[in-house]
């Protein structure tokens, strides 16, 4: 029962964050058009490089463990391969960037390497999905596009762990599994669920959200048989391919935007509700709700001083004062407590206060650490208030569907 | 002259997504919707009559008419709705809220926000259905909320 | 506060809580754009259905989502004539210096009173809740100072028309 970690990397917005393999260092996107690499030192993360090619907004960063190459997408519509390499000069590492030719006309929007590490989708606003692979004789990254019948900007992907097929969600309210096979690059795929002859571009399933939501995240399962979206309408979807059954979660919170699969039986998923849920079951006995990985109450008795500090040796340790703390709620909280503040009855302009650990929006969820293959134990988290947190899933704090209806009606009426 | 300039090019994208696909039709046919809404109306007068609100409002909110072309029998099935929802006493709301399924709910939001955006008004008493909208967001968080913005079946 | 008030702004508040839930989102239209796209309206499917929230006829308000932004309007209460005239100087007052309000809209939307254009950079840079806090405040506020600066109007009234007609009262 761990206590999650919270870093604060920055008072500005996590576009995207994602680790090395060893999870020494970690590529954030900070509202900017240029990456940021953390390094870890102890309990905190010191900037070390900066990685800048792109000018617009970088929208996606997706580092490959095991090749260790950092590929970004950004609306500037093109997406770039990092790749840490010796320069002729001194003989330092840095990291040298490599165009892709996306051949889209929109902004990219999200980016992720398969399995193998051999190709990476670029998902973007042309309603199209990239698909890129590596042409040695060019020395470049060369892309083919899937393009039907997507009918508008794609907001995620997910590979399967075969290599081959692509989950991805859109703003046309769909989540659609594609076949995203190249020749020269992937070994025919063995037969799954999902269909038997996989050429490119082939549809292997489409599901629209039950409300009519953008599909704001997809996710595989680890064995790659079922597939879970998130969608703007507050539900959470997991397809069995096989049935065809679709199990729908219907939340009594806001929307999702993220997820993260941490067995074959349970996902954590966050969004704008500022903390992460985790939900489990399976195809027989049906998915619920299970409970938060956040603890509002908890933090709501502590009075709020375990967020922002996560228990690191803070430099302001010992100026834990009343007036202290008062300037660092204002500051990081938005509560105003000066003497005289108007406070009025439920419905009026009394001051609403979060209790969970993000402040804001969750933006992205990963996986961190893993035991054995899909059995995830710990993942990170990121958001719009400049957050990076680790969780441990273990660490459930059990909610019961009317009573955090309840707890959400309070909170959005106080 | 210059007629050419506002002509609307994006209409011959055929990428875009129409309004035909984009906002779904109700499969079944107008005129039996209005017949079906009539029967609806019938069945809760009596409910009504026996005091079964629960039972009246599980009638009105299952298989509400949706889409374009049917203004006739929507515009039946808020009356009789608002009927039930102002002849209920306000403590008996939450009990009732808790005991319709997560559809029923949804829909209901939908109704009410419909209801309150009626420029004229009628026997629509907005404090009344502000009553219903404070305890079925109570009951139902502000997800029920979302999911009235997002469902593009409009009733 | 009376009790009528209580769940319309109750209903503002929740219906506002779950419309902030923004995300960046770059135009499909125009490359390289990034515009609120409730103002463009181009994309059909990025828009959701606006919701009313009306306490009678004259009060009500109109919150219309989008993926990246919303607009949310509101018509005040206007009783008579006086009311009338302060609210639209009051409002023409804020909105001329919309920029310092951050997320005032230079105009009303049409059939109503005063707009608030919050986009995905506004929940970016602060708190949600807070923005959601702000706005109820503000319509507290709005029918508070009217009906103030309608009853100092009416007392300056008298006292004009009291000092005026003395002259005539030897």
């Amino acid at each position: 029962m761990a206590a999650p970690e919270v870093f604060n990397l920055a008072q500005v917005p996590i576009t995207s964050h994602s680790f090395n393999a060893d999870r020494t260092r970690v590529a954030v996107s900070l509202t900017s058009n240029d990456v940021q690499i953390f390094d870890r030192h102890g309990n905190d993360w010191k900037p070390t490089e900066v990685l800048s090619e792109h000018d617009k907004q970088i929208t996606s960063i997706d580092w490959a463990p095991n090749s260790n190459r950092i590929v970004t997408s950004a609306q500037d519509r093109n997406a770039y391969v990092w790749q840490q390499t010796p320069d002729p000069q001194t003989g330092h590492l840095i990291w040298k960037p490599t165009l892709v030719l996306l051949r889209i006309n929109r902004a990219a929007t999200y980016v992720k390497w398969s399995p193998n590490e051999d190709k990476f989708a670029v998902a973007s606003g042309a309603r199209a999905i990239a698909i890129c692979s590596f042409d040695p004789e060019g020395d470049w990254w060369v892309s083919r596009l899937l393009k039907k019948p997507i009918r508008s900007t794609v907001l995620s992907v997910d590979w399967h762990p075969n290599n081959v097929l692509l989950a991805a969600g859109s703003a046309d309210m769909k989540a659609r599994v594609f076949s995203a096979y190249i020749k020269d690059v992937d070994k025919r795929p063995a037969p799954s669920v999902w269909g038997e002859k996989l050429p490119f571009n082939t549809i292997c399933g489409e599901y629209a959200s039950p409300s009519g939501g953008w599909v704001h995240s997809v996710g595989f399962s680890p064995s790659g048989d079922v597939l879970a979206f998130a969608s703007h309408d507050s539900t959470i979807n997991i397809v069995y391919p096989g049935g065809p059954a679709i199990h729908t979660i219907r939340m009594t919170t806001l929307p999702l935007v993220t997820l993260a699969w941490t067995s074959e039986e349970s996902i954590v998923a966050a969004g704008h509700d500022c903390q992460p849920f985790v939900f489990s079951g399976n195809a027989q006995s049906g998915w619920q709700l299970v409970g938060s990985l956040d603890d509002p109450n908890a933090n709501k008795a502590s009075g709020g001083s375990r967020s922002g500090f996560g228990g690191a040796p803070s430099p302001v340790g010992r100026l834990q004062s009343s007036a202290f703390n008062t300037f660092r709620n204002a500051d990081s909280r938005g509560i105003s407590s000066s003497p005289g503040s108007p406070i009025s009855g439920p419905g009026g302009s009394g001051e609403s206060e979060l209790f969970t650990i993000h402040q804001n929006t969750i933006t992205n969820i990963r996986a961190y650490e893993s035991v054995g293959a899909g059995q995830v134990t710990k993942v990170s988290t990121s958001g719009v208030d400049g957050k990076l947190v680790v969780w441990d899933v273990s660490n459930v704090t059990p909610v019961s569907a009317g009573g955090l209806a309840g707890k959400m009606g309070n909170l959005s009426l106080r | 002259m210059d007629a050419f300039r506002k002509i609307d090019i994006d209409q011959y994208d055929e990428d875009v997504l129409p309004d035909s696909e984009l906002f779904p039709t109700d499969p079944r046919d107008p005129s039996t919707l209005l017949t079906e809404a009539k029967q609806k109306a019938a069945a809760i007068r009596n409910n009504l009559s026996k005091g079964d609100v629960a039972g009246a409002l599980d009638i009105v909110l299952s298989d509400p008419p949706y889409g374009p072309g049917v203004d006739e029998a929507k515009n039946l099935t808020l009356q009789t709705l608002v009927t039930i929802l102002n002849t209920t006493k306000s403590t008996d709301i939450p009990p009732i809220l808790k005991s319709l399924s997560q559809d029923s709910q949804d829909t209901l939001m939908k109704y009410l926000y419909k209801g309150m955006a009626l420029p004229g008004w009628g026997d629509v008493s907005g404090s009344v259905l502000l009553g219903w909208h404070e305890k079925l967001t109570e009951v139902a968080g502000t997800g029920c909320i979302v999911r009235a913005m997002t469902d593009r079946r409009l009733v | 506060m009376s009790n009528v008030l209580r769940p319309y702004l109750a209903a503002v508040r929740s219906t506002l809580t779950a419309a902030l839930t923004l995300e960046d989102f770059s135009s499909q239209i125009v490359e390289r754009h990034n515009k609120p796209e409730v103002e463009v309206g181009g994309s059909k499917e990025v828009l959701l259905n606006p919701l009313t929230i009306s306490r009678n006829e004259n009060e009500r308000v109109l919150i219309e989502p989008s993926i990246n932004s919303i607009r949310l309007s509101i018509k005040i209460k206007q009783a008579d004539e006086i009311e009338r005239i302060l609210c639209h100087k009051f409002t023409r007052f804020m909105m001329q210096r919309a920029e310092s309000f951050i997320v005032l809209r230079r105009k009303p939307v049409k059939g109503y009173d005063i707009s608030f254009l919050i986009t995905n950079h506004h929940t970016d840079s602060m708190l949600k809740h807070k923005i959601v806090d702000f706005i109820i405040q503000f319509m507290e506020e709005v029918d508070k100072e009217i009906s103030e600066m309608k009853l100092s109007l009416n007392a300056r009234a008298r006292v004009v028309a009291e000092s005026y007609l003395s002259a005539f009262n030897s």
